[in-house]
């Protein structure tokens, strides 16, 4: 796994994409929830991913961040093709996922959920690692610098923070492992209408530092804000998947419902 | 650096209450009974509570973990029971650290049960608990284990500086517990585990090996606070540690840690011992009858979980009215 994280800078330098799906197909049981799916994701570039329930959203981020596997179909990460990707390899690879819920722990100060599981350390008597709160701080400053977050006290403890900034915060946890892909789920679904517009800021920060996104999201406004590439899921399927610029409303919601067959691909 | 925005009375308020009580508490007795508060006593009473202080380090370790170990007094019998029975045919000291790896051994049990069964730690340990005992029972077929070779006791009874044994294993166990939480990655992330376990399962914390950890170290320290009792005694008596998660759990949740996990700090827990120890042996010291002192550790232990709800409560309401604010 080594050779995909040293080779990806070279591949999104020539156009390969970090991922890259071809005709790839999940069943469960009888269910077919993803029908020969081929759809590739970008460094740098925002694509959301819309579709109603059930369109088979979750079930292609998963088998992309190695929680599923696929059962048909090829899966390339850079230009190394992945027989069976594992959420460790996925994570190796410099993909992370910011789920719904977070995943914040509420007891602990922002600095530390931050560098949560990738503590700086000093000294190492054994299994015993002595953590640098000072670069601990630091590490975290400089990644919710890089999200243009502005938290002035770090050792705030998480409980005390609104929802945009518990937001940010896990973004900046994964962005510090996840150095070709982050995938947020639902993102601004919790969110007042400033929190949210400060973490379609935060996202557009993300992919300017040339991180590829995949925002999963129902809020069709949000999506309009802030994807390069809009790409609709209905009943497993690709129902669409052209640039932001070139998409207009109605035809994506028509795509979505199915009122609209998918255009050529 | 950032400035702490956090006050110093937030943080250390309850620590600062109960230093505070302790304070009235022992200025009472000074007044009302003067041979109370002599260097002689008080070392007699730190000594009374050094066990439970003691077994209180390893709950709070496991309790922080958001986990808990009911069966603490039946291990604490039983490790009292095996190290005083094994002194007698090899020496004490082999017999007090194999007491102790078995205290380890049964903590690890439960841990590994708890983690196997998903199930509440309660109810698991509920049942270890009555195990143990029983087996207490029958090893020691309900008789005290007496006549133990005098050197068994050396090390729980000897002092250093007039300070006993038992007071300063607490207080270096305390000390190193401290630098564990607050210095280094494994109480970072026991703290995590506390606050979120799915979280630190994300970001791959070997959240089983920690957890599983917490139950083995709880187990030793318990096995210790066990031996060192024995040895205190020169025996063991299969009575011991009846009630002790009771005296424990107490002083910890009245000391601070959460007992839900991911708070709590060692110094707190010192204190609510010392508060505890001073008001049950105060309150004989004073001639009052010695069953007041269960109701009032009952009645702390309510006041305890009372407050713990409370500041949950409190810090609900703070997330809600920040998200309405928002809206």
């Amino acid at each position: 796994m080594q050779s995909i994280s040293a080779s990806a800078e070279a591949n999104s330098a020539k156009g390969i994409p970090i991922v890259r799906c071809e005709g790839i197909s999940k069943f469960f049981g009888g269910v077919k929830a993803l029908d020969s799916v081929s759809v590739s994701f970008k460094a740098g570039e925002i694509t959301a991913l819309v579709g109603d329930n059930g369109a088979g959203k979750s079930t292609l981020v998963k088998i992309i961040s190695g929680l599923h596997k696929h059962d048909e179909g090829k899966l390339w990460l850079g230009d190394t093709l992945v027989d069976h990707l594992t959420p460790r390899k996925a994570r190796v690879a410099g993909i992370e996922t910011v789920h719904q819920n977070l995943l914040l722990c509420d007891n602990l100060d922002i600095a530390a959920n931050v560098v949560l599981g990738e503590e700086p350390t000093r000294f190492r008597f054994g299994p015993l690692k002595i953590i640098d709160h000072h670069a601990s701080r630091e590490k975290a400053r400089a990644q919710l610098d890089r999200l243009g977050t502005s938290l002035p006290d770090l050792s705030r403890p998480v409980e005390r923070l609104s929802g945009g900034q518990r937001q940010a915060i896990a973004i900046a946890r994964a962005i510090m492992k996840a150095h070709r892909l982050v995938i947020l789920d639902e993102p601004t679904a919790a969110l007042g209408l400033r929190q949210t517009e400060a973490t379609l800021e935060v996202i557009r920060r993300v992919a300017q530092t040339g991180v590829g996104v995949i925002l999963i999201s129902h809020n069709l406004d949000n999506v309009f804000a802030v994807a390069d590439r809009i790409v609709a899921l209905r009943q497993g399927r690709i129902a669409w998947d052209v640039t932001a610029a070139e998409t207009k409303r109605e035809t994506l919601v028509a795509a979505m419902t199915g009122l609209l067959a998918a255009p050529a691909l | 650096m950032e400035r702490k925005e956090s006050g110093f009375l937030r943080e250390h308020g309850r620590n600062l209450g109960m230093l505070f009580t302790l304070s009235c508490a022992l200025g009472a007795l000074a007044i009302f009974s003067p041979k109370y508060v002599t260097f002689d006593n008080l070392v007699v009473v730190a000594l009374q509570m050094a066990f439970i202080g003691i077994a209180c380090l390893g709950a709070t370790y496991l309790i922080i973990s958001g986990n808990i170990d009911l069966s603490i007094g039946s291990i604490f019998a039983l490790t009292a029971v095996v190290a005083a029975m094994l002194a007698k045919s090899m020496p004490p000291l082999v017999a007090m650290l194999l007491a102790v790896l078995l205290g380890g051994l049964l903590g690890l049990v439960n841990g590994w049960l708890v983690w196997r069964v998903k199930l509440s730690p309660i109810i698991i340990t509920l049942g270890t608990m009555a195990v143990l005992r029983g087996i207490v029972l029958l090893l020691t077929g309900g008789y005290s284990i007496r006549s133990v070779p005098k050197e068994f006791s050396v090390f729980a009874q000897t002092r250093l500086v007039g300070i006993p044994m038992p007071v300063i294993v607490l207080i270096l166990l305390a000390l190193s517990l401290h630098f564990l939480f607050t210095r280094t990655t494994i109480g970072r992330h026991v703290f995590a585990i506390g606050g979120n376990r799915e979280a630190c399962h994300a970001v791959g914390i070997p959240v089983r090996r920690l957890v599983l950890g917490a139950f083995l170290s709880n187990g030793l320290i318990v096995g210790l606070a066990g031996v060192l009792t024995a040895g205190r005694f020169g025996s063991a008596s299969p009575a011991f540690g009846v009630s002790l998660e009771l005296d424990v759990i107490t002083a910890v949740i009245l000391g601070g840690v959460a007992f839900n996990g991911g708070r709590g700090n060692i110094l707190g827990v010192l204190l609510a011992v010392t508060l505890l120890g001073v008001i049950s042996s105060g309150i004989v010291s004073l001639g009052i009858n010695p069953h007041c002192a269960d109701i009032i550790k009952g009645v702390a232990l309510i006041i305890a979980v009372v407050l713990d709800q409370l500041s949950q409560e409190a810090r609900e309401r703070f997330q809600k009215n920040l998200a309405k604010s928002d809206r």
